[in-house]
């Protein structure tokens, strides 16, 4: 893109898929509005369309009139307010993150939130980094709660977080192909099964395909999950039961979502970024992964296709 | 109702109220400000549970129904822990056809119990029980004649009717002796309820036993050079003595097993797998649904054959049979299944005359986990079962009376996780009831 400093040229270029990095304790309708502040303060910075003039026919009617263009003091700025406005935006996300999650979150500007849609109902594979701590439980399954109870944690060891976790994993497939939406007695079912992964046909109900331990040390521990139809506080109460299982207790610290479908956190804008500028560079580097992977956008696979952990 | 509303009313009246906020503020242990910190109980390394699911009509599961579901015909689809293995130290399981026995690592001297059907006394004689058992709805100790108080249970196996049981102190055996499967004389029209007869064979030829199986009725010993020993009905040719006679003295199985060391065999009716340290596949007996494939002029082989077809199949570590099909695992984790019925290769294929695999991604092997595989697989009459290095159990087959343990009484034709509670450390499946030995994850 060339340099212009006309903002109903970039107001054009507008439309599209962009990856956002939200922080924890900062909510996704509060990043809306923050990415929509910033993105009309830049547009109005820059150079907008001129002030509308009108034709003034003056003088008396049998005399011949004097005709003269003046500017149109009802298009004023100081009357209409700033050219780009908030509510001149379309602005949708396509994976919703909660409050205490950090993360890639892929939203959709103005055209490009019909794309939004098509995206959401593809259902990718989301992959997390969940931390927890040990030996102590709050009310809300997360750090920030009150804690009620709390529990001894020395026997807990390595292999035995791998081995339920692998287990939970286990569970998950079982589950998997009870949710595909197929008779389990039928040769459908088997033939759908045989090829790996399934992704569910419900949309409500959380499903796991790999939950793993990737860092261990007393107390604190750190998860891996890959899962769709997940939401914060299922995570959560996940590392909940996890304690439970493992005869102590356990509360949530952590939540990233690092991994959205083919979106990694490489490619989501910090919040220090979230100007027009580096909105539209991420366009269109999302654009070209769209375009390469056309099952983003219209999934008719049942299986899981992106499979790397 | 109402005297719910009336006692809570009582509760919260201010009188009330007030006693019990007295005494809440007395209490000085613990400290206001300061949680309690709770120490959850560890398991210790061994430490074993149970699971029972099936048929409980016959008591074989053990479990003490609840008094409103007593009358009813009653089964478990679900995996459920059994009470007594919380009580007992139980080191192995066996479940024959209708009943369970296990063994238990106890000083009192009472190291195998029983329970389930006892028509044939297969669980022993029980002088002080008041009328004759046919069942044991609940585990019972089955009185071994034992010289020496420490001595241990260290195989099981059990057929339709009789019961085999190694120690330390060789072998014993109780029940059914019709076919001669006990190894002592048959006796024409031996009463066999409320028989007291515990047959003992010390050694097989000055030899010490190393494992025992059982089919249905006949029974195979596998000596500790690796050399098998069969007697038992011998109809089908499941002896292996190359003739189709009842034999009771047991005796060498003839056929391609000379010179082999056999370090397994497995049998659950009457066709029988034997495998060898090299990982060659043996079989004889009943061969009606093509479970020893390369014979197909003839039904009943009576000696033992290889199975040519295993080996291409890599290197076979482990073997199971089933009531009309086989299966045999090789060590990279793949399974394989022939002969007739539900085999896990979906519902298309009934029938497999070569060994077919299943595919791996059944097991939960996928791009997420790669390094899942089988470690173990076990056969009912119509069910299967494999136990992976993470100790999950995956069932499929035929699921009479919840025999699978999956939550329902539908056929499974591809392996399904079983949500058992723990690690499985063993599987045994019966005709109708299925029982696993476990390790508390914690």
């Amino acid at each position: 893109m060339g340099v212009t400093s006309d903002a109903r040229v970039v107001w054009q270029f507008l439309n599209g898929i962009a990856a956002i990095y939200k922080p924890a304790g900062y909510s996704l309708h509060r990043t809306r509005n923050t990415i929509l502040t910033h993105l009309c303060r830049d547009l109005n910075a820059l150079e907008g369309r001129p002030q509308r003039e009108y034709v003034r026919i003056e003088g008396e009617t049998d005399k011949p009139m004097t005709v003269q263009v003046v500017p149109n003091l009802a298009d004023h700025l100081l009357l209409t307010g700033p050219h780009y406005q908030q509510k001149d935006f379309k602005l949708s996300w396509v994976n919703y993150l909660g409050y205490d999650t950090s993360g890639v979150v892929i939203i959709g500007i103005n055209e490009g939130a019909r794309t939004v849609m098509r995206m959401r109902e593809s259902n990718p594979t989301r992959f997390y980094k969940v931390k927890g701590v040990f030996g102590q439980a709050t009310d809300n399954y997360f750090t920030s709660g009150k804690i009620v109870e709390k529990a001894t944690y020395k026997s807990i060891k390595r292999a035995t977080v791998d081995a339920i976790c692998a287990s939970m994993q286990a569970s998950h497939q079982r589950k998997m192909f009870e949710l595909c939406g197929v008779d389990m007695q039928s040769q459908a079912a088997y033939e759908l099964a045989i090829q790996g992964p399934i992704r569910p046909a419900n949309n409500k109900i959380p499903m796991i395909y790999a939950i793993k331990c990737v860092a261990f040390n007393m107390p604190e521990f750190t998860l891996e999950i890959a899962c769709i139809n997940e939401y914060e506080m299922y995570l959560k109460t996940l590392v909940h039961q996890l304690g439970i299982q493992l005869h102590s207790v356990a509360t949530c610290t952590q939540i990233q979502c690092f991994r959205y479908g083919l979106f990694t956190t490489e490619l989501a804008l910090l919040k220090k970024h979230w100007d027009v500028q580096s909105i539209l560079d991420n366009m269109e580097q999302t654009q070209a992964i769209l375009d390469n992977n056309k099952y983003l956008v219209e999934q008719d696979s049942p299986t899981l296709i992106e499979q790397q952990i | 109702m109402f005297k719910l509303v009336r006692n809570y009313s009582k509760l919260s009246s201010p009188k009330v109220r007030q006693k019990l906020t007295a005494t809440n503020t007395k209490s000085p242990n613990p400290p206001p400000n300061e949680l309690p910190v709770f120490q959850y109980p560890v398991s210790q390394s061994s430490d074993r549970r149970v699971y029972v699911w099936g048929l409980a009509g016959h008591g074989a599961l053990g479990l003490q129904p609840p008094i409103a579901k007593r009358k009813k015909f009653l089964f478990y689809h679900k995996p459920n822990r059994l009470r007594f293995a919380e009580q007992h130290r139980v080191i192995d399981i066996e479940s024959g056809y209708g009943f369970t026995v296990f063994a238990v690592d106890s000083k009192d001297g009472n190291i195998l119990w029983g329970n389930g059907i006892n028509t044939d006394s297969q669980l022993g004689y029980d002088a002080a029980a008041k009328d004759p058992q046919n069942v044991v709805p609940l585990p019972k100790p089955i009185h071994l004649p034992l010289k020496n108080p420490s001595s241990q249970v260290t195989g099981l196996a059990a057929g339709r009717a009789h019961l085999l049981v190694l120690t330390t102190e060789g072998l014993f055996t109780l029940g059914n002796n019709g076919y001669g499967q006990c190894g002592r004389p048959i006796i024409v029209d031996e009463d066999y309820t409320n028989n007291t007869i515990v047959h003992h064979i010390p050694d097989i030829k000055g030899e010490r036993i190393k494992s025992v199986t059982a089919g249905q009725d006949h029974s195979i010993l596998l000596s500790e050079s690796g050399q098998v020993y069969t007697f038992g009905w011998g109809a089908d040719g499941q002896t292996g003595l190359a003739h189709y006679r009842n034999e009771y003295k047991p005796s060498l199985v003839k056929g391609d097993l000379a010179g082999e060391n056999i370090v397994k065999v497995a049998c659950m009716a009457d066709c029988v797998l034997a495998l060898s340290d090299k990982g060659t596949v043996f079989g004889w007996g009943n061969s009606e649904y093509g479970q020893l494939p390369s014979l197909v002029d003839n039904h009943q082989i009576n000696i033992a054959t290889e199975i040519q077809e295993c080996r291409s199949l890599g290197h076979v570590v482990d073997i199971a049979a089933g009531g009309s099909f086989c299966m045999v695992l090789n060590s990279d984790g793949n399974v394989f299944v022939w002969g007739y019925g539900i085999l896990g290769v979906g519902p298309a294929v009934q029938r497999a005359k070569e060994p077919t695999m299943i595919p791996a991604t059944l097991f939960g092997f996928n791009a997420y986990s790669r390094n899942n595989r089988v470690s173990q697989i076990y056969c009912g009459i119509s069910q299967l079962a494999a136990v992976t290095d993470n100790g999950d159990l995956y069932m499929w087959g035929c699921n009479k009376f919840g025999s699978l343990g999956l939550g329902n009484i539908e056929d499974q034709f591809f392996p399904l996780k079983v949500a058992v509670g723990a690690q499985v450390k063993k599987v045994s499946c019966g005709v109708d009831h299925t029982v696993t030995l476990c390790k508390p994850y914690i």
